[in-house]
Order: structure tokens, then sequence, then C-alpha cells
């Protein structure tokens, strides 16, 4: 390049803000800014990896300009000395050699680190351990934490020209320097040179002018230039910028803070000054000439150095396509999918061998409309190359089913026959109206995405699974990128400013329902924070506060694995990707969702649903008392008593329609078939609320307004929906019935209705066609309001189907297998109910949940046949708040005890635990479950001296007997315990268990409740709407759905005990009256009015809102004094009685009169 | 020992950016040699507001009047861009 003189200089070491808790700019906004600057190049070297590279050089392509790409690293000797930290920049036009060894050199080093207990987010190496901070003091300390790279295998890595390494001032080289240490520096130089091939090392000159003798400063600058002259090595200039602009110094202190987990006025080496900014040319210029200025260089060394600098950029200019493979796919070779022949062929093969098995029950002509769908289907998966992601994806899907697990496919994969066929999916897409084209077309310009729901508690299993079976060099997991929002904002500001943590912690719980970006406004605007903007107004530093928390949002804070992305490739993965170990254990590709369709990285979500695990557990616990299987996949979808739960709106636990929002929408709609619960949960988004479709579509199917077609032509399209436009897949139909474009350009234009630049566009094209298709401009300017009204909003029924099949079959389940079922949910957890409600539901059923009994509490909750007949749920052991999973496991494992004695010996609980089963009555076993000799155990225990005897496993236990002592008379009375005096069963349980499962925790409040008229939960349905109530209960969840009208709704859920929870909504004026209670209160007292919602839906409008400890301790301190005055009342009456009786008694007794003085003073106030 | 001057000057910068003259007193002093800039950081959390910058911007300078013998200036540049000078070292 010839712009070493000019305007242009190109940056070789940037840190982008995906080196978090350094870097504080997007890539995106740097490559523009350079752009911006003049620059054709710009490299990004994050730290310790390749976080933000394919942003980089996506960002790069789009500002028009050539980009590099590095990786700041750790290195270390063959003695494990570390050699401080370098910059390693890939080599360009080597058709992606540079590239993959980059790729390569990352993942040794984190491999490599000589520490590998860490685990998570240790990846990243950043964070809080300050191993590698700014300060020359730290980069030399014991490469102990955090990837390093060992010299050797950079050394190999950079062979065959592929790689340049730049020394800088954080290598052993410049850290010498800085020490004004030159002969040693020459001594590690040269050891450099020896181990790297010829030309791999460059010197790297950084000044940030700072002040002279600290780091940054010209003086280390032009020690490192003649350096350079001295060995005839190259140097390059660089910023080793931090951040684009100079305002944004303040973020990068903030950064720091957060790395070292030290308020700003802590640091040890704050950075040196704010002048690490992406500098435009002349700038850079100004800086080299003072450098070279400040030393003795011959003439000709300021040209040089920028030259050299501009020289190194050309030869690390990166080709996205030839040397990082942009937009490539790369599907997993033949044979790794057990295909030995043309995968085309295979897949046809297994593709009509799965229609004969599916679809021949259904009859001849649905056979053959399978056949043409898959004809249809196989012409664009061909066209497109992706016949190996079909074999792979249902080949994951076959080792899953093939261990045993419960698999369900999501998302729009369900619309394809195919997929079908594979048995990669289970929902059939003809008869429910999916469509392939909304998953594939040859106008998709992206890979295609299946996504494969399982059974949670199985995930890491497949996982493994799928590593063994492909090869770890074709797997890798993905990352996600976890980026600051409001509480981390707030945490790590109030850090760096040094408040205290108390005081942070308050204003971090207010830190919700907002973004950090608006702080300000929401202090403004949010009645709930008045009292935190009175003190904003107040204080400087809390002022302060909500700027720098603003600053911070949004940007990258930590990677760690992605839930459910797997990404499967050829050999070459390992090439196009760096790894790091997750926290699980497995590698995990540093490159997260928005990175794959770029890099033609094919991924699979592969998404752990708890439901699936609850209900395998149902299955599972049913076989297990029963010896009967249950095949949930087989259930037919037409039972009516199923339909009759749901429409009861008893959908606690149901998958997806549980929530009180979708309570009052199912109570609405009474669903009666299936296709009715897969509109009702695609009618339950976002988009469908704020457009108001619910409403539109209850009108119609309830038949209070005619279904409006608009035109004969789209009824077969919109009758499924009684003339509401749901779906996705409605929408494509009408722009092809009105276009004729086919249903591949109709998603197009789908996907563009969400950009309002291109309606024009759209409009024009559809008004032409439509006209031409006999249309007319009537029935035209009415389609077209519903569609460009419709938006990007909606739902893909193939997403609705395949969420309603697990709504369908967990419905079936609490049913038909109720105890089973609840079993499930208690064990695996998968809904947004905590669990005590589950208990109380389970209570309504008639289903007991049994307290936790040390010889039959077992590992998950287990379902009892009880003496009578019924069935109730054992208590699991891991509810044991503060038990060790070792301690559980014993437990789990030498069950029955014959003995206290024979518990302890073989269980060898701590004392905590043993304490704690005690005190919740884990143990009554050996007291005869005699409640009242608790208080005789729980001492004895706690007497007990000495270790217990350990005896292995399998031997038989000392009969010696370790009785409770049984104490009578006096000494009963004396053994009680403080832990269990005055406390019930239900408090103990909530102590030990966080989860009372003897008797609702509102029980005890259920005669004040009585006292104060509050109306029952379980009766609420039974009252008129606009009826004025109290209610009262402990909040179970809050909810601030989406509202048409954008103004702010809290639903929150409160359960008393008697049945399903009741919903209250707060509107905005409420909110206002209420303040913080909304969200902060927790047992509560609220006035209202029932507001009926279809047939069986009641919900309450607030009105206002009581802390329940409040109201009690009020009613009971008017109890006090009127039991008081009650009391006055009785004596001075009887006084007066004995006054009458004795007219002669001296009625100058001050007590006395004293008393009726208060009395007459009591009874005129 | 230093000089304190503190006093709002007018700087006549070169193409590079770099201070070539500056107007103290109603006189033109002229830079000699290269200047060298130096930037400090300041505590900027013990004040109000978040600063747009977080360090002062000196630049350490010989310069002389007309013929005279050369001093040693410290000059200030503000963030709105105007100049103090700050020190003379004599």
């Amino acid at each position: 390049m010839n712009s070493a003189l000019g305007t242009s200089f190109a940056h070789l070491h940037v840190a982008s803000a995906y080196s978090t808790h350094y870097g504080v700019t997007l890539p995106e906004a740097l490559a523009e800014q350079a752009a911006a600057q003049g620059a054709n190049f710009l490299a990004v070297t994050d730290r310790d990896g390749l976080y933000g590279a394919v942003k980089h050089v996506r960002a790069c392509v789009a500002a028009g300009i050539r980009p590099g790409l590095g990786a700041e690293l750790c290195v270390h000797d063959e003695e494990y000395r570390p050699l401080g930290r370098v910059v390693v920049l890939a080599h360009g036009q080597t058709e992606g050699r540079g590239y993959a060894a980059l790729c390569r050199a990352v993942s040794a080093a984190h491999a490599g680190g000589t520490d590998r207990r860490g685990t998570g987010q240790r990846g990243t190496g950043q964070h809080g351990t300050g191993q590698h901070g700014t300060g020359q003091r730290s980069a030399l300390t014991p490469a102990s934490t955090g990837p390093s790279i060992s010299r050797a295998q950079l050394a190999d890595l950079a062979g065959l020209a592929s790689l340049t390494v730049l020394l800088g001032p954080d290598s052993d080289v410049g850290l010498a320097i800085a020490r004004r240490d030159n002969t040693d520096a020459a001594a590690r130089l040269a050891h450099w040179q020896r181990a790297l091939p010829a030309q791999a090392v460059v010197l790297e000159i950084v000044c940030h002018l700072a002040e002279s003798g600290t780091v940054g400063s010209v003086t280390p600058a032009t020690r490192m230039l003649a350096l350079a002259e001295k060995s005839g090595l190259p140097a390059v200039f660089s910023n080793a910028v931090r951040y684009g602009t100079p305002d944004e110094a303040v973020t990068a202190d903030l950064a720091d803070a957060a790395r070292f987990l030290l308020p700003l006025a802590e640091l040890e080496t704050p950075q040196t000054n704010g002048q690490a900014w992406l500098k435009p040319a002349g700038a850079m210029r100004q800086v080299a000439r003072m450098i070279v200025d400040a030393g003795l260089h011959d003439d000709g060394a300021l040209e040089r150095l920028l030259r050299d600098t501009e020289q190194l950029a050309d030869r690390c200019s990166l080709d996205p396509v030839s040397d990082i493979g942009l937009g490539r796919p790369r599907m997993p070779e033949a044979r790794v999918i057990g295909v030995t022949g043309d995968p085309v062929t295979e897949l046809w093969r297994r593709a009509r061998s799965g229609i004969a098995d599916l679809y021949s029950a259904s009859g001849s002509r649905a056979v053959e409309a399978a056949h043409a769908q898959l004809a249809h289907e196989m012409k664009t998966v061909e066209h497109l190359g992706f016949a190996s992601y079909f074999l792979t994806v249902s080949r994951v899907a076959d080792i899953i089913r093939g261990m045993g697990i419960r698999i369900q496919a999501r998302g729009s994969g369900v619309g394809s026959v195919l997929n079908y066929a594979l048995r990669t999916s289970s929902v059939e897409p003809i008869a429910n109206g999916l469509l392939w084209e909304r998953f594939l077309s040859p106008q998709r310009q992206t890979l295609p995405d299946i996504d494969i729901d399982v059974e949670s508690a199985r995930r890491h299993d497949i996982y493994r699974e799928v590593f063994r079976a492909f090869g770890s060099d074709r797997v890798s997991l993905m990352s996600m990128t976890n980026a600051y929002r409001g509480r981390g904002a707030v945490r790590d500001a109030g850090l760096a400013l040094g408040l205290p943590d108390a005081q942070i912690n308050v204003i971090a719980k207010q830190m919700w329902r907002f973004n950090a970006r608006d702080f300000r406004r929401a202090l403004e605007e949010k009645p709930e924070l008045g009292a935190l903007a009175a003190e904003v107004r107040e204080s400087q530093q809390l002022d302060l506060l909500v700027d720098l928390t603003a600053r911070l949002d949004r940007l990258p804070r930590h990677i760690s694995v992605h839930p459910c992305g797997v990404i499967l490739s050829d050999a070459s993965l390992l090439d196009r990707t760096p790894v790091q170990a997750s926290g699980m254990g497995l590698p995990m590709s540093q490159y997260d969702k928005h990175d794959m369709d770029p890099m033609g990285l094919i991924k699979l979500d592969i998404l752990g649903v708890r439901m699936q695990s609850a209900m395998a557990h149902a299955v599972e616990e049913h076989h297990r008392l029963t010896g009967e299987s249950i095949d949930l996949d087989r259930v037919p979808l037409d039972d009516a008593k199923t339909f009759e739960l749901i429409r009861s709106t008893r959908t606690l636990g149901i998958f997806q329609i549980e929530s009180p929002g979708q309570m009052e929408l199912v109570g609405k709609l009474q669903p009666e078939v299936f296709n009715d619960l897969t509109v009702e949960i695609s009618l339950f988004r976002p988009g469908p609320m704020k457009n108001n479709m619910p409403l539109k579509y209850l009108q119609a199917r309830h038949g209070e307004v005619s279904p409006d077609y608009i035109h004969p032509r789209f009824e077969p399209i919109l009758r499924e929906t009684n003339g509401v436009v749901i779906f996705h897949e409605q929408v494509m139909r009408l722009f092809d019935e009105l276009t004729g474009c086919g249903l591949g350009k109709a998603d197009v234009f789908r996907r563009h209705l969400g950009k309002p630049e291109q309606l024009p566009q759209i409009e024009e094209y559809l008004r032409e066609k439509a006209l031409a298709r006999g249309f007319s401009v009537k029935v035209i300017d009415q389609i077209w309001t519903v569609l460009a009204g419709f938006g990007s909003f909606g739902f893909a029924k193939a997403h609705g189907a395949a969420f309603a099949l697990p709504t369908y079959q967990s419905a079936w389940l609490k049913t038909h297998h109720p105890a089973a079922f609840l079993a499930g949910l208690l064990t695996h957890d998968p809904g947004m109910w905590p669990k005590d409600l589950i208990v109380a539901e389970a209570r309504v059923l008639g289903v007991p949940v049994l307290p936790l009994d040390v010889q039959s509490s077992a590992l998950d909750y287990r379902v009892e046949d009880l003496a009578d007949g019924s069935q109730g749920i054992r208590l699991a052991l891991p509810e044991l708040v503060g038990s060790t999973e070792a301690e559980r496991a014993r437990i789990a494992r030498h069950q029955p005890f014959s003995s206290l004695q024979d518990f302890r010996d073989r269980v060898n609980p701590r004392r905590r635990t043993f304490e704690a089963l005690a005190r919740v009555g884990a143990l009554d076993t050996f007291i005869g479950y005699d409640r009242a000799r608790r208080h005789e155990l729980l001492a004895h225990i706690q007497s007990l001296r000495g270790t217990a005897v350990v005896i292995r496993a399998d031997q038989l236990a000392f009969e010696v007997e370790l009785p409770v002592p049984r104490y009578s008379g006096d000494r009963a009375g004396a053994i009680t315990s403080l832990e269990l005096r005055g406390r019930t069963q239900t408090d103990l349980e909530l102590l030990d268990l966080n989860l009372a499962v003897s008797t609702h925790q509102m029980t005890r409040f259920h005669a004040l409740f009585k006292e104060l008229g509050v109306t029952p939960a379980s009766e609420l349905g039974n009252l008129p709407g606009g009826t004025e109530v109290l209610l009262a209960g402990v909040r179970r969840a809050t909810n601030t759905p989406p509202m048409r009208g954008g103004r702010r709704v809290v639903f929150i859920s409160l359960d008393d005990g008697t049945g399903p929870v009741s919903n209250v909504v707060f509107f905005h004026d409420a909110q206002e009256r209420v303040g913080g209670q909304v969200f902060q209160t927790n047992y509560m007292l609220v006035r209202g009015r029932t507001r009926r919602s279809g047939a069986r839906g009641v919900s309450v409008t607030g009105e206002n809102l009581w802390n329940l400890f409040d109201v009690a301790r009020q009613v009971k301190e008017r109890h006090a004094v009127e039991r008081a005055a009650a009391q006055e009342a009785a004596s001075a009456a009887a006084y007066a009685a004995e006054l009458a009786a004795h007219p002669s008694a001296q009625l100058s007794s001050s007590g006395a009169s004293g008393t009726l003085h208060q009395l007459n003073a009591a009874q005129s106030a | 020992m230093p000089h304190i001057i503190d006093a709002q000057v007018d700087v006549e910068l070169s193409a590079d950016g770099d201070p070539r003259a500056f107007i103290w007193n109603r006189f033109e002093h002229t830079v000699i040699g290269q200047p060298q800039a130096v930037f400090k950081r300041t505590r900027w959390w013990e004040n109000e507001g978040i600063p747009t910058r977080i360090d002062t911007e000196l630049w350490r300078l010989d310069a002389s009047r007309g013929g005279e013998e050369q001093h040693r200036y410290d000059l200030r540049r503000g963030m709105d861009g105007s100049w103090v000078l700050a020190l003379d070292w004599g």
C-alpha cells in the first residue's frame, strides 16, 4: 500500500469490547470509525481469543476496509516461566493457513494454561484475576491462571509463514526495557529469534504519551525502537487500542475496576491516561515523531517505522472468503454420518421408507400427498446441497432416541415432511397445515435451523454421546456472550465508585423492568423509583452512578456455554473456530450464535426442556408402580377428559399454558381440539397481543361477529382461525394467492413486512400482481391493511404445533396420572410456579405430599401407594437445605435404617444435616412417629459426642442400640429445644426445606382472613363481575406482560392455600397509589374489584395493597386494646356490683377510681 | 525553580498538530525543536458528571521570544481547545 506517508494508519493491535473487562468498543463501531478516519485496514486482537473476530470481519466488509485478526496471548517457556503477553497476528492470502494457525494458537493457549482447575467462565481469563493487567508488574507474575501458550507451540504454529508475533511493552522483552535492563531485553529477544521461525518476530512500539517514568511514556518506546535497530528486526507502531474515542476512556476505567474487583481509587495500576484510543493517522504520526525525536535514531527511522507497520498490515490483511471461509457451509463427512454412497441417494431412500411407515395407516391419498411433498422438498435440498445436513440432524436424533431419551423437534423445521419422514420431527406437517418454505427455500439466505427439545436432565449425556459419535474434531459447543444488564451494570459501576455493598444492593434490587441505559429516564418516570430518584438528586456520587451504569449497559461481560447450541462440522472445524473448555468440560467455540451463519457453521439446538424430563419421570414412576408402559407419543390427541381439564383453566403445571395470562386466555378460548391449542399458544405472543388479535379471534370463534374472510379465495387459508391472520404460514399463503409468487418468495416478503422501508416496494408489487390475478381494488386495500399491520409479528404455526404437543401430553398426564405427573413436576421444576404452589395443587387434587422421611424419601419425588388405596408423593431428599450431595446419596443407598445408630453409622451426616433432619421430622421413624418426642430426639442428637463409627457399605450394622432416651414427668417438660419451641411444623419445614408440605403457610392467617372478610381464592370464581373483594396471600408470581397501548400492567398471583392462585392486575393508576410495594411486598392484602373474563375466568383489578404482616399486627394491637377494654369493663362492672352490694365501702381507693376514670375516658373516646 | 504563569495564550499549531508558537503578553514565542506532549490522568470520579476525557494535555516545549534566550514552558490545553501557559521552567 502506498499510504504509509498519507492519511491512513493501520492499527494492528486493537481490543474490541469482546475482550471483556478490557476493551469497551464494539467491533462495528471500531470498523466504522477506522474507515471514517481514512484507514483501509483494521485488525482486532482480542485478549485470549477471537471473541469479536467474526463481527469484526463482517464490520470491515461492510465498512469497505481490509480486516486483520489476531489475539493477545500470554506465552510461557519450556519451564512454564511466563514470557508476558504478545500479539499474535494471522497472515492473509494464505488460503486460510494463517487464520487456522491463529485459531489453533488460541485453542492451545486455553488448553495449555498451566492451571486446569478453572471451569466455566475461566475462559475469558480476565475475570477479576487481574493477572494480566495493563501494569508492567502484573504481566510477569506466574501464569497460574488464565490461558497461556508455550513458546514452542507458538513456534510450530508460526511455521510456513502463518503468523507474526508482536513483542510489545507487555512482553518479557518490553518489560525488561521498562526496567531499563537493556542487556536482559537483548538476551530475551535473541531467545525469541532462536525459538521462532525467521521473520515471525517483530517488535511493537507503543507510546501513550504518559508522564516520564510511568508506563506508556516516550522513553521505553524510544528504547524499544533502538533495540529493533540494533538487532536488525522490523519494528511496528501501534497504539494498543482499548477504545474508539477518548471519551470512552471512562468506560475503560470501569472495565479495569471490574477486572481487578477494586474501586477506581484503589487500583494499583489504573490505565496511565486516556490515550489508548483509535487515533487517526495524523495523531499517530505525531506520537511517532516524538518517539523518534526522544532517542538517537537515524534519519529514516520515522518513515521506516510507519512503512514497516503498513507492510505488516498488508501481510495480515485477510480475505474473508479464501482466508476465513466466510459464508461457506461445511457439513460432517458422509462416512461420519454412516453414509457410504451419495448422500442424496441415501436421503431419498430413508425418506421414502419413512413415508411408507408413517403414512400408510392414513390411506393411499395421504401417502401420495406425502410423496409429492417430499419430491418438492428434495428439489430444494438438492439445489442447496443440504442433503448431508438432513442426514446429520436425523443421525443426532437417532443417537438421542437410541439413548432412550424423549425428543421433540421444534421450530420451522417441523414444517417439513422430510424431517417427519426421517423421524427428526414428530408433528405431521401436511394435516397441520405447516409449510416447508417457512423452513427452507432457495430464496432463504441463511442456513437451516432445526431445534430439538430433549429431557433437560439428560442433556449433558447427549452432548457427550454426540462428541463421541462424531469425534471431537468435528463437534463443539457454542458459546454465548453475556452482556451487561441493569443489575450487573449498577453493581460494577457502584464497585468502581467504591459505594458500600449494602447501598449497591438496595439499588440493584430496583434495577429491573427497564434498560440500564434508560436509567435516568426510568428514575423520572417510574413511581416505584421515587425514593431513589430523590437520593440521586441529593448525591453527586449517585448521580455519577446513574450515568456510569448506562455506560456499561449492553457491553459484553463474559462468555459462557450456550444452553443448547451444538456445532457440527467436518474435520476442519478447529481450523475455523478457536475453542476453550466449557463449564461442563467439553470444548466450546469462542463464537456465538450470530457468528454461526457467516462462518458456515452448522448449529443444532439441542435444548434441555424440563417438562420433557418431568414427563419422562411421570412415565417412569407409573411404570415402577404398575409395570405399565405409557408411550406419550402414541397417546390419542382427542381425549375428551384432557380437554375438559384444560377448559377448566386448572392448567397449573401444564406446559405453556400455566401462566395467569394463559389461564385467562384458555378460559376464554375453551379449546376443543388439538389445533385449538396450537392457536392458543400462537395467540399468546407479544405481537398478536399488541395487535389485539386474541380479542378478534375470540369474537369470531364464539360467534359474536361472523368471520371476515375478505374474499372467498382467502377462506381456505383463514378458515382455521376464523378470518384472523395469526400464523406466518397464512401470510405466506396469502401472498402466494395474491401474487402467485410461490411460497419461497412469499416467505421473503413476510420477513420484509417487519421493515417499514420495504413496505412501499412490496405493496406496489402486490397491487400489480393481485389486480392481474382478478382481485378488486377494494379487496386488495383490505388485505394489504391486514398484511402491513401484521408486520413481522405472529408466530410460525410450526412453532405453535411443536409446542402444542407437549402441552397436550402434559395435560393428558395431569388428567390421568396426576400423582406421577406432579412427582415429575416437583422433581424437575419445569414451570414458572414455585414448588409450594405445586404442593398446594397436589393437595387440592387429593394427592398428599408426604413429609421428608429418611426411610422412604429418595433423590427424586416418588409416588407412594397409600393404605387407603390413593396415592401420595414423598418429598425428595434434595429439598433439605444445606445437605450435601454425598450425604443424600448415602441416605438413598442405605435405606431402610434399622435404628438411629444404624442411620448415623451408615450415613455419617454432618451435625448440621443431622439436626435439620430431626427438626423437620425426617427422623421421626426412630421415635415411633411421635412428634411430641422430637424435642428429646433433637436434644439427644445434640448431645452425641465423638465420631461415628465408620462401617463399610457391605458390612452389617453394629447392633448397638442408640436409643433415644424417654423422659417423663418433670423432665419431659425440661427437654425443650429452643429450635423447636413455639414453631409449627410449617415453620420448621419452611426453615429447612423452603417448602411447607404439612399445611399451607397461609393457614395460620385463615382466622384473620375470616375476620377481615377476605374472599378465598377457591371461591373467587363464583363471584359476579364488579364485586368489591379483599384478597390475601403470598405472592407466587409477578408478570408484566406486553400490553396493547404500551402502558405497563402488573399481574400478581396470590396464593392463600385454598386453591389455585388468584390473579390481581394493577393498572397504572393503582401502581402510582401503591408505589414500590407492587414489586416488593410478598405477603399481602389486596382490595380490588372482580372482572369476569370469558366463561370460567375471573381476575381482580387491584385498587390498593397492604403488607399482610402490618395488617396482622394492627389487628392484633386492636384486639389487645379491645381485650384490655373488655377486662376493664368487666372489672368495673364487678366493682359496681360490689358497690351496690356494700354501699359502705369507701370510694376513695385510688386504684379503683383510676380505673373508672380510664374507662370513662376510653368510653368517651 | 518553575515559575507559575497560568495565563490564557493563543497557540499556533503546525500542520502536524504540534504547537509552533504562542503569543503571551503580546509577544510571539517561537517553539524550538520537537515539543513533547504528556497526558496526565485525573481522578475524575471525585468530580461531578462524566468527563469527556480522563486526562489533561500538557505540552513541554522550548521557546524563545525574538532572539532572546530560550526558556522551557508547559502549555496546557483545555477540553474546549483553549490554551493556558502553565509554567515557565526558566
